[in-house]
């Protein structure tokens, strides 16, 4: 039904989109999911021509979509897209809102155009609210006529970019509601949506969207509990993460506190956990004192929101050594710390690196 | 870390504030060294300001109890609580060492 393929867009010297290519099928329910800023939006905005692709190719049915004669008006009737900010006409009512594409670019007849519109608004749920203006309307009620003035067009494809973002949390549900009965009638559709439950619970793939590309995708299932990408999995598990590089035995241990500090005001968590964090990464660095002065020593600390953990991983090059092993130690006193502070601590030989890894609990 | 230091009638009084760590550990173990060469051998540190302790600061503190015992001297600690008991209490410090609720009860118990 949809076939993309290279598809690149530019502003300037910036790649918002980097050579994208796939293939969405009739009855599809694709959600779009990833970091602001990685060119969810302008996807959707360039597969229907909002913005015009810099290269690359966007098929529909056949029909090439940067081929000079296609009829681009009657793509957009095809493939019609509801924004996150309504665009309804202020100063017509509901049904007005809806009837007026009807007529002027369908042609149909007034009383056939309303008698139509009402039907979608009962869809939505909001036939009562037919003589109603959009500033008499909820958020979440004016997106429902977006929704009914979008179908009211009939679509073959609709395209909702970020269709909640602009709502009250507790209108989220009833727009999310009629997005559902129409994945559930069959409606092909692309979402680019913040709302991770919805997308796991309403869509057939998923497309984690990062640098400007498809990241990774897959069916909610791969993407939601077993995505295999470092970026996705970090997304979904909600981590923040912060990174240091020690290459010198003479590192300086407040400038790598400072930061560490700032990464925990960041994250919201208790000073009690910040010192512990402190404490374990001191400990750490000093079971890695011996390799300093020959390999750099790369510190990741991840905080998953989600799972109430942190995560050090620290991790050098170089010939297979094992920090945490006591015959590596002088003592144990530094080694008896951190495992006393964490839930799990580890080491790895992999890819060619030691790891270690420490997993401290928020509580 | 600060490090003050006041003479009572039994002992020298060590008073730590701030954090103890891979970077200070060493100023400590200087500080009592000097304090030690200028005749001082029972002390009481107070860990009241104490808000860090890694286990560089506890070497520092082991490597001074060895110094003080080949001098027959003695060290005791007080106001050991927070963070610094935790860790305190994972390294088994409490069993090492003499500790006290306070300066007062340590210097009462000094013979």
């Amino acid at each position: 039904m949809i076939k993309v393929e290279h598809l690149s867009k530019k502003f300037g010297d910036v790649t918002v989109l980097n050579d994208i290519s796939t293939t969405i099928s009739k009855g599809e329910v694709i959600s779009i999911i990833g970091p602001s800023g990685t060119g969810k939006s302008t996807f959707l905005r360039c597969l229907n021509l909002l913005e015009h692709p810099s290269s690359g190719s966007i098929i529909i049915d056949g029909v090439d979509l940067l081929d000079r004669r296609t009829n681009v008006p009657k793509i957009r009737q095809k493939m019609n897209m509801v924004f996150q900010s309504f665009n309804l006409f202020a100063h017509l009512t509901a049904l007005d809102n809806l009837t007026l594409g009807q007529i002027r670019l369908l042609g149909m007849g007034k009383d056939e155009a309303a008698r139509k519109s009402l039907d979608l608004l009962r869809l939505v749920g909001l036939a009562e609210k037919a003589d109603a203006f959009p500033d008499e309307l909820s958020g979440g009620q004016k997106q429902r006529v977006a929704i009914a003035r979008c179908l009211a067009m009939e679509p073959e494809i609709i395209l909702f970019d970020e269709p909640t973002s602009a709502l009250d949390p507790t209108m989220v549900s009833e727009v999310l509601a009629v997005i559902r009965r129409l994945a559930k009638d069959g409606m092909t559709m692309l979402i680019v949506t913040h709302e991770m439950d919805f997308a796991r619970d309403v869509s057939s793939r998923v497309f984690f969207m990062e640098e400007g590309g498809i990241y990774e995708e897959g069916t909610p299932q791969q993407i939601f509990e077993q995505p295999m990408r470092e970026k996705t999995r970090a997304f979904i598990n909600r981590v923040r993460s912060f990174h240091c590089s020690i290459s010198s035995p003479d590192y300086d241990l407040y400038a790598m506190n400072a930061e560490i500090e700032i990464f925990c005001e960041r994250q919201i968590l208790p000073k009690r956990i910040g010192q512990k964090l402190l404490l374990l990464v001191e400990e750490l660095l000093h079971l890695h004192q011996p390799l300093l002065s020959t390999e750099t020593v790369e510190f990741k600390i991840s905080h998953s929101e989600k799972h109430g953990t942190l995560e050090i991983v620290a991790e050098s090059s170089g010939d297979e050594y094992n920090p945490i092993s006591l015959t590596n130690t002088p003592d144990e006193l530094g080694l008896n710390i951190i495992t006393a502070m964490t839930e799990t601590i580890n080491y790895q030989r992999f890819e060619g690196k030691n790891r270690v890894l420490l997993v401290l609990g928020e509580k | 870390m600060d490090i003050q230091t006041s003479k009572e009638a039994k002992a020298t009084v060590v008073t730590l504030s701030g954090r103890m760590d891979a970077v200070t550990a060493p100023e400590f173990e200087t500080a009592i060294k000097q304090l030690i060469e200028d005749g001082n051998i029972v002390f009481v540190v107070d860990f009241a300001g104490l808000d860090y302790i890694s286990s560089a600061g506890l070497r520092s503190l082991l490597a001074t109890a060895k110094l003080l015992k080949a001098k027959n001297g003695q060290i005791h600690f007080a106001n050991i609580v927070g963070t610094v008991k935790e860790v305190f209490d994972i390294s088994g410090f409490g069993s090492i060492f003499q500790i006290h609720e306070s300066v007062a009860t340590a210097l009462a118990q000094i013979a």
